[in-house]
């Protein structure tokens, strides 16, 4: 089923201009590059680790024969106990946070569906778990709010048909909640996360190189924050559980407990059946957002008679979709292999294969260059003009902008789709410069393709832009696709450093390499 | 990057962890001012069993494990329960045995919020079943047949099979239980109503174990 086309489309490009939108002032508050909102996924993983050290040191003080007296006495310690759990509960809090921003990005980037449904579905089970290490977690503490989830909890478990004596008989009053209740919640509340780790592999799986960390800058600052916060706001106990008292108010935590005002109303079968049914919604998610198959983008395929076996196309793949395989009596040893399944058509590859043999159907490299040459070609252009070449997924956005300063616009899937040859191709065509706005490297949709457009134009990475190439008359901008106001500075900035170059000959004429270097296979450029 | 926008990048930093730590302590009000009156008890449902003594010919064809002097059929009781307060009915509720032959322990738990103040709570809890599928056995019957038997059945599985038909029947909760009480229900507090499996039967705690 593939209903990509209706309403959740429409909600995509919704989401998609409110995070455009959120991105712009973002990055004008803390600079692309410490941005937290491209970073949600990796701040997650911070947050992760602090949990964990921090976890580490709270079960030292913690005791399963008196829960609330040995965090009360831990909560009483300022200098060793209070600012530790403080920290731990607010990275908590703030990974829930993380999560749904991270979330809320994939979504509204349209990354949710076809070979990154895996990392969607796993995405959702890492959020269940992270929600149930939460609740375990406020449960240990065996105050009013812990005791009030460990109802809810066990008012959900009872609805299950599986179970002969119910859980909820624990915390009536009619006997003391035993010990071994407190053994198996700090037992799954350490044993969780280890889950977490898991499916956290699944995860990241299908991705090649994946980034784990954000900058350190923003780690230590986001761990910082959280730690003042901690040390100012100290953490006060909630009164002890007593199943003899209704407390007038329990101090809940809204990002493991926003339900709770909710299913507090309705009996535990019903509560249970809508946290299954949001669980369920969110993890069918990637079948909704699926395109339907005329609009599904093609997986790239391999000219093998083009091919030369050179495995740069392989190693550039964010996604780890191409494979070489060896054949026989051919012009090399190997041959590129694209698994269908895996890809997700967003052409980088095209843009790593100097003889062009690789790519998306109609984005190849040399599809790219017969549409260059078929816009040098245009009656429009002019001698000397500058070509601002945008990727579909920022620049593009305010393409007109950049046309009213007097560029003549292009438009590219992904910065790391664009083939050098184009780069050339325009030069030689009479453009006096060549301006790409590839969106910022922790923004881009697929990856690694500004980092990759950056090698090969600056650092020679296979299919480098030739020597050839006059570098003054390139550059490469990185602008959000709210940031129509960098994109148009960066023009004007470009278009008087070309202003002071003399005008460029025309020669039309495409060259394009018929081999690329041999590297060895396996190596590493 | 000009100042201004640095520092309202900070100010929102701190802005956004004070919110943080302000939402992970939200007052939430799950309970009225009510009182609650709380019934929970769990106890064994009497069984109600058609019973006859297995002859010799039938317990040489079972396996040795598997003799019982004694054969029974049947199923567990149901019971009413009826709550009042100062003599109103605000319960009425038919309780069975757990599980998809409601063979297992009966299981009861229910809050009633009840407005602050002085009452009688009245709880009856009486097996529907008016009469028995099977007679009436009790120890000495069992004892007299275990006496006319068996030669297929040794001596210490016999002795244990009574043991454990015993222990069943003093185990099931009596068939019919009641309490009548004057209480103050204040608010916020709960008053629990329970079953002493020891005395064999109903027990008021107004405060209990932690």
């Amino acid at each position: 089923m593939a209903v990509g086309s209706g309403i959740m489309l429409r909600i995509e490009r919704l989401a998609l201009r409110l995070l455009t939108a959120l991105d712009a002032i973002v990055n004008r508050l803390y600079s692309a590059r410490l941005n937290p909102l491209y970073q949600s996924g990796t701040i997650v993983v911070v947050l992760y680790l602090t949990i964990v050290t921090t976890g580490l040191w709270l079960i030292v003080f913690y005791r399963v024969a008196a829960p609330w007296e040995s965090v009360a006495g831990l909560t009483a310690n300022l200098w060793i106990g209070n600012w530790v759990r403080g920290l731990h509960r607010y990275a908590s809090d703030a990974a829930v946070v993380a999560t749904l921003v991270h979330a809320f990005r994939m979504f509204a980037q349209g990354r949710s569906w076809g070979a990154r449904a895996l990392a969607w579905v796993s995405g959702g089970l890492l959020a269940v778990l992270l929600f149930l290490c939460g609740w375990t977690g406020y449960v240990l503490v065996w105050d009013t709010f812990g005791e009030r989830l460990a109802i809810e909890g066990a008012r959900m478990f009872d609805a299950l048909p599986f179970l002969s004596e119910p859980l909820a008989r624990a915390f009536t009053g009619e006997r003391p909640v035993p010990g071994v209740f407190f053994f198996v919640t700090l037992f799954a509340h350490i044993g969780i996360p280890l889950g977490m780790g898991v499916v956290f592999w699944l995860h990241i799986k299908r991705l090649e190189r994946p980034l784990l960390l954000p900058p350190r800058a923003l780690a230590w600052a986001s761990v910082a924050c959280l730690t003042a916060i901690a040390i100012a706001a100290p953490l006060a106990m909630a009164p002890r559980a007593n199943p003899f008292v209704l407390p007038d108010q329990i101090p809940s935590d809204v990002f493991f407990a926003f339900w709770m005002p909710l299913t507090a109303r309705v009996s535990g079968g019903t509560a249970l059946t809508i946290l299954t049914a949001g669980l369920i919604a969110l993890l069918v998610v990637p079948v909704f957002t699926k395109r339907r198959a005329d609009r599904k983008p093609l997986p790239s395929v391999v000219d093998e008679d083009i091919c030369t076996g050179c495995v740069q196309c392989s190693r550039d793949c964010p996604y780890g979709a191409i494979q070489m395989i060896e054949r026989a009596g051919r012009r090399s040893m190997l041959v590129a292999r694209v698994d269908p399944d895996l890809c997700v058509s967003c052409g980088i590859c095209a843009g790593s294969c100097a003889p062009m043999g690789v790519g998306p159907p109609g984005r190849t490299g040399r599809d790219q260059l017969a549409q260059i040459q078929a816009f040098v070609g245009s009656p429009e252009r002019r001698r000397g003009e500058i070509v601002a070449v945008c990727c579909e997924h920022g620049a593009a956005a305010y393409r007109s902008s950049l046309a009213a300063e007097g560029a003549a616009t292009w438009t590219t899937d992904c910065a790391g789709n664009l083939h050098t040859s184009v780069i050339e191709l325009l030069l030689r065509g009479g453009a006096g410069g060549v301006l790409v706005l590839s969106c910022h490297p922790r923004d881009c949709w697929n990856r690694e393709g500004p980092k990759w457009l950056n090698e090969r134009v600056y650092h020679e990475r296979e299919a480098e832009l030739q020597a050839r190439v006059d570098r003054a008359r390139v550059r490469i901008a990185t602008v959000a696709a709210g940031e129509s106001g960098d994109a148009v500075a960066a023009l004007r900035a470009f278009s008087a450093h070309v202003s002071a170059l003399a005008l460029p000959m025309r020669d039309r004429s495409a060259e394009i390499d018929a081999e690329c270097e041999r590297t060895p296979v396996g190596g590493r450029a | 990057m000009t100042i201004a926008p640095r520092i309202v990048g900070i100010l929102l930093a701190i802005a956004t962890a004070v919110g943080l730590a302000r939402a992970s302590i939200v007052p939430f009000s799950p309970h009225g001012e009510q009182a609650v009156l709380r019934l929970a008890w769990t106890a064994r449902p009497e069984r109600i069993e058609d019973c006859r003594q297995q002859s010799d010919e039938e317990l040489q064809k079972l396996p040795a494990h598997m003799r019982q002097s004694v054969a029974c059929v049947g199923t567990t009781a149901t019971y009413r329960l009826e709550v009042r307060w100062n003599d109103e009915v605000i319960l009425q509720q038919t309780v069975r045995g757990g599980g998809l032959r409601h063979d297992r322990p009966l299981y009861l738990f229910r809050d009633i919020p009840l407005s602050p103040g002085e009452g009688t709570v009245g709880v009856q809890f009486d097996r529907v079943e008016s009469v028995s599928a099977s007679p009436h056995r009790d120890r000495s019957s069992d004892e007299r047949e275990e006496a006319r038997h068996s030669t297929a059945i040794d001596d210490v599985r016999r002795r244990r099979e009574l043991e454990e038909r015993t222990r069943g029947r003093e185990e099931a909760i009596p068939s019919s239980l009641s309490l009548e009480r004057r209480v103050r229900m204040i608010s916020h507090r709960v008053v629990l109503v329970t079953y002493d499996a020891d005395l064999r039967t109903f027990r008021m705690v107004e405060d209990g174990p932690r």
